[in-house]
């Protein structure tokens, strides 16, 4: 839980943040300053959850990758420049993350993730994962549920995207909108005026872990009723995360007819697996997973960003507790899954 | 070369993002975003225009922008930061309003797509009838808070920007904001208004004294024993409240004395007014409330603090110091404009708006609420920018692969509708209004007024405000006679004439025609006697704007100086409208619900 930071805000801080504390209010902006971000992965994604972290004047933020910048991270990634192909992708992106708000701590950290021990992760107040394999985005998940920390993680392939989010015990408020007839003057000739009043509510949500979710039973009568209504993206996030678990990669553009045939396959094997209607997870969803393309980026980005925002500022109803981008539909939607 | 590593997109949309050409029409907000995508993306040829200078409040999200460069273009520190991203891609930058000579119809026409990234309906409205002219897709964006959209305008196949009449803009009775407020935003628009009256451009329909011909206050003992002063306007008859002020030297006390004090018991001797209502308490100088209370406990921002009235007299003072010095200091004629972010300005309406709202026993308000109210400051935030651009880029993807029917709208809720969608996007294309007056095949409207009432000026002003014309020339149908020219002079002479003394009468058509917008409508006269102004009425019997008796900001569409992609100062500072992404000046108005049927997104739209 983020303390809730006592010291008023300077004059430059109220300046800057101007605009967002109309929306979220001083308190809101309060824990933000107090609050440590960890962000795993720097990707197009992460440079979007960073960007849209740092703006938002969070307290510090640790750029977390062993990766080096390849020409492909060019497609989204533009905290990294792009003379830095080769180098550190966490390092290479510190300077420009400095920039966009210096007012905000930006480190890097170079290690890969196997290497960090469990109380690395539990320094900051929420982790947020990308690029990374199932079975190390559930250690980080269960090393922050045992600190009571609070997790998210996500991906984009090409143009599709997910987030999930661990916010264990969550408490938050809300504003909720109430009309209410306005009493006037008795010489008041306006008819049914109505003024609206907006009262905060405290609210919790329980989430559930990460292998919780993505092992959700697809045989219980409420899952399969899902089906029905029909968006096949958590069956694409299963196959890209199996993807990558098994091939230690994403799929590569420059092999995309092998890899896209694996992907087929692999397509149909969970649909034997979990009995789901052939022709449910189509084709085409598989067409644009290649890379990370800029738009998609901002928009999964944008997403986990606000989620990140929600979550330490402990304000408005965060996602529970997945997120999917279908770019063939453009749709954008939250389902929960492992409860 | 641009696309960078083969295979990332399908080789259809990599050939056409590689021969495209892309127009983006603002750098605010949403602006900045949209190139970052553009940019990385690779789309190689990329205009942007944006007139606006870059402002602190823009850095907590227009992320292209650092405080080394608050006072700079936007557009031109927008292209070299994102060329930063991107070295092999051309953008050309124009620090520019997009309302000009300079882009006109086959400017357009060479861009594939064109990108909306405004603040304010006046350049939507522009943009809109310039694409529709060159036929070229227009994508509209905007946020307000949590909540955006993404729209594709193509000419003859969906909706254009005008189809749906927007909202009109909030107004209020001048005889509420001048003899009897009852809420703090009808003090803070008379707060205003007084601001112009003073130091900024004098508008003798932002009168800031007793309005004697309220109707309420017919028949009153009060005011009929002061006929004599009264004028038939209703303006009690005077010197300018400028000149008074002038004469004065704008010494504090005696504004103050008559402001809150005369002025008010003049009101009071209004009987027939406080029949019903609670009478206002006129105030004197030197015996103020709270003047000698002790410092309240205060947490929270200093901004969020309600002054005392005695602190709002000193503050008074001390800005009207300010704000006389800054007026002398301009050469003869000029005035200063009313602006939220400068200091004096805003603090003179915080503290004449919180005085009167005493003095009518209303509500105090404090110096940050004050600004939200008269800057019309929409909430703005990176992540809610940072989405809509990325549905927008994504959406501009679809098009240049040939897919136009997919391209429907697209709507980011603050919270997930029932169906857990937080992007909601329309099954079809929301298809073209018939009637619509600005792109239908033939458009028309009728004007109803009174022929014998509604003069040449008041003509231009129904093309200008009504029409969202720029520079309107008007002939008489099947006459050609030029009623109404745009160039300066050739129909001046008429101004003061009638319409009926014109020669117009009930029946007549005007082709009314805007050689910048490329558009044309005829517009049928029809007489009204009882219409005491004038109303357009489009066939579809939609009610359209008609005039404005007040406003909650200080300006509109007729009168701004050079509305362009991002409004001038006095009123926003950037870049959302539709539901615009920041202060929009034009754009806080009256949520609307666009296209209910469709869609349970409540989106503001302006």
């Amino acid at each position: 839980m983020v303390e809730n930071n006592e010291i008023e805000l300077s004059e430059a801080e109220a300046e800057q943040y101007d605009r967002q504390i109309r929306l979220w209010g001083l308190e809101s902006q309060k824990r933000l300053r107090a609050s440590k971000v960890l962000i795993i992965g720097l990707s197009g994604l992460g440079a979007e959850i960073a960007k849209n972290i740092i703006l938002s004047g969070v307290k510090s933020v640790c750029l977390l990758d062993d990766e080096n910048l390849k020409e492909i991270d060019l497609y989204s990634q533009f905290l990294a420049p792009p003379d830095k192909i080769g180098q550190n992708r966490a390092e290479s992106s510190l300077q420009r993350a400095r920039a966009l708000n210096p007012m905000v701590d930006v480190t890097s950290e170079t290690k890969a993730v196997d290497e960090l021990p469990d109380a690395f992760f539990t320094t900051f107040d929420i982790v947020c994962a990308t690029g990374l394999k199932q079975e190390q985005l559930e250690r980080i998940n269960n090393i922050c549920r045992d600190s009571n920390k609070k997790f998210l993680c996500g991906d984009v392939w090409g143009m599709f995207g997910y987030m999930f989010a661990d916010l264990i015990d969550h408490e938050y408020s809300e504003e909720i909108v109430q009309h209410r007839a306005l009493k006037r003057g008795p010489d008041d000739t306006e008819k049914s005026a109505r003024e609206t009043v907006s009262i905060t509510v405290k609210r919790r949500a329980i989430y559930v872990p990460l292998q919780n979710a993505l092992s959700a039973d697809w045989t219980k009568p409420e899952l399969r009723s899902r089906l029905r209504r029909g968006d096949p993206s958590y069956f694409v996030m299963k196959i890209l995360l199996r993807f990558r678990d098994e091939y230690n990669r994403n799929p590569d553009p420059a092999k995309r007819k092998a890899d896209t045939e694996i992907l087929l396959r692999m397509r149909d094997e969970l649909v034997k697996e979990l009995s789901i209607p052939v022709g449910f997870i189509s084709d085409a969803l598989f067409m644009d997973v290649f890379g990370i393309i800029s738009g998609a980026a901002a928009v999964v980005g944008g997403v986990i960003g606000q989620e990140v925002i929600k979550a330490v500022s402990q304000r408005e109803p965060p996602h529970n507790n997945m997120f999917f981008f279908n770019p063939v539909k453009c749709v954008g939607f939250v389902e929960l899954y492992g409860q | 070369m641009v696309a960078r590593v083969a295979g990332v997109l399908d080789e259809k949309l990599a050939e056409a993002i590689a021969n495209s050409k892309i127009l983006v029409v603002g750098a605010g907000g949403i602006g900045c975003e949209i190139l970052k995508n553009l940019v990385l993306t690779g789309f190689p040829q990329i205009a942007i225009i944006d007139l606006d200078t870059i402002d602190v409040s823009n850095l907590n999200r227009q992320f292209l922008f650092h405080k080394e460069h608050v006072g700079k273009s936007k557009a031109q520190v927008a292209k070299d930061s994102a060329l930063s991203f991107n070295p092999n891609v051309n953008i050309v930058a124009h620090h520019d309003s997009v309302i000009s000579n300079d882009y006109g119809v086959s400017y357009f026409k060479q861009f594939n797509i064109v990108m909306n990234a405004l603040d304010n309906r006046v350049a939507r409205n522009h943009v809109n009838r310039m694409c529709l002219a060159a036929n070229v897709p227009l994508i509209e964006t905007g946020t307000a808070g949590y909540a955006g959209q993404v729209e594709l305008i193509k000419k003859g196949l969906t909706q254009c920007y005008e189809c749906q009449p927007k909202a009109p803009q909030k107004s209020f009775p001048g005889c509420t904001i001048r003899n009897t407020p009852s809420e703090p935003i009808h003090c803070i628009v008379w707060a205003k208004h007084l601001f112009n009256q003073l130091f900024g451009e004098e508008d003798p329909d932002q009168d800031v004294s007793p309005d004697t011909a309220d109707p309420e206050a017919a028949g009153d003992a009060g005011a009929s024993a002061l006929t004599s002063e009264g004028t038939a306007t209703g303006n009690v008859e005077r010197k300018s409240t400028r000149a008074w002020a002038s004469d004065t030297d704008y010494d504090p006390e005696k504004l103050f004395s008559k402001l809150f004090g005369d002025d008010i018991r003049y009101l009071l001797s209004m009987e027939n007014l406080w029949k019903k209502r609670r009478p206002p308490t006129p105030l004197t100088w030197d015996n103020l409330p709270g003047k000698d209370n002790p410092p309240t406990q205060h947490t929270g921002l200093p901004d969020q603090r309600v002054w005392t009235v005695h602190e709002c007299a000193q503050v008074f003072a001390d800005s009207c110091k300010v704000l006389k010095a800054d007026l002398k200091r301009r050469p003869d004629g000029d005035h200063l404009v009313w602006d939220k972010d400068e200091k004096s300005s805003m603090d003179f309406v915080t503290a004449c708006a919180n005085i009167r709202a005493h003095i009518f026993n209303i509500p105090l308000k404090s110096r940050f609420e004050i600004k939200s109210m008269a800057g019309n400051i929409i909430p703005a935030i990176a992540t809610a920018n940072a989405i809509v651009a990325g549905l927008a880029v994504l959406r501009a993807q679809t098009l240049l692969k040939g897919n136009i029917e997919s391209c429907t709208s697209v709507y980011l809720r603050p919270k997930v509708n029932h169906r857990g969608q937080l992007f909601v996007p329309e099954r079809t294309l929301t298809p073209p209004k018939p009637k619509c007056y600005v792109c239908a095949p033939k458009p028309e409207v009728a004007l109803a007024c009174n022929l014998k009432q509604l003069t040449l000026k008041d003509l231009n002003n129904v093309f200008k405000e009504g029409l969202n014309m720029q520079a309107p020339d008007a002939t008489v149908e099947g006459k050609g006679l030029v009623v109404l020219s745009s160039e300066p002079g050739e129909t001046d002479h008429n101004n003061e004439k009638t319409l009926e003394e014109i020669g117009l009468n009930d029946g007549c058509a005007l082709l009314v025609d805007d050689f910048l917008q490329n558009y044309e409508v005829r517009v049928r006269l029809q007489q009204e006697d009882d219409e005491k102004s004038w109303r357009l009425v489009t066939d579809t019997d939609t009610p359209m704007l008609g005039p404005q008796e007040d406003k909650t900001n200080g300006s509109n569409g007729a009168k701004e100086p050079k509305p362009g992609p991002s409004r001038s100062k006095e009123e926003s500072d950037s870049d959302m409208e539709i539901v615009e992404e920041d202060d929009g000046g034009v754009t806080t108005k009256a949520p609307k619900r666009r296209r209910t049927e469709k869609s349970d997104t409540v989106v503001e739209l302006c």
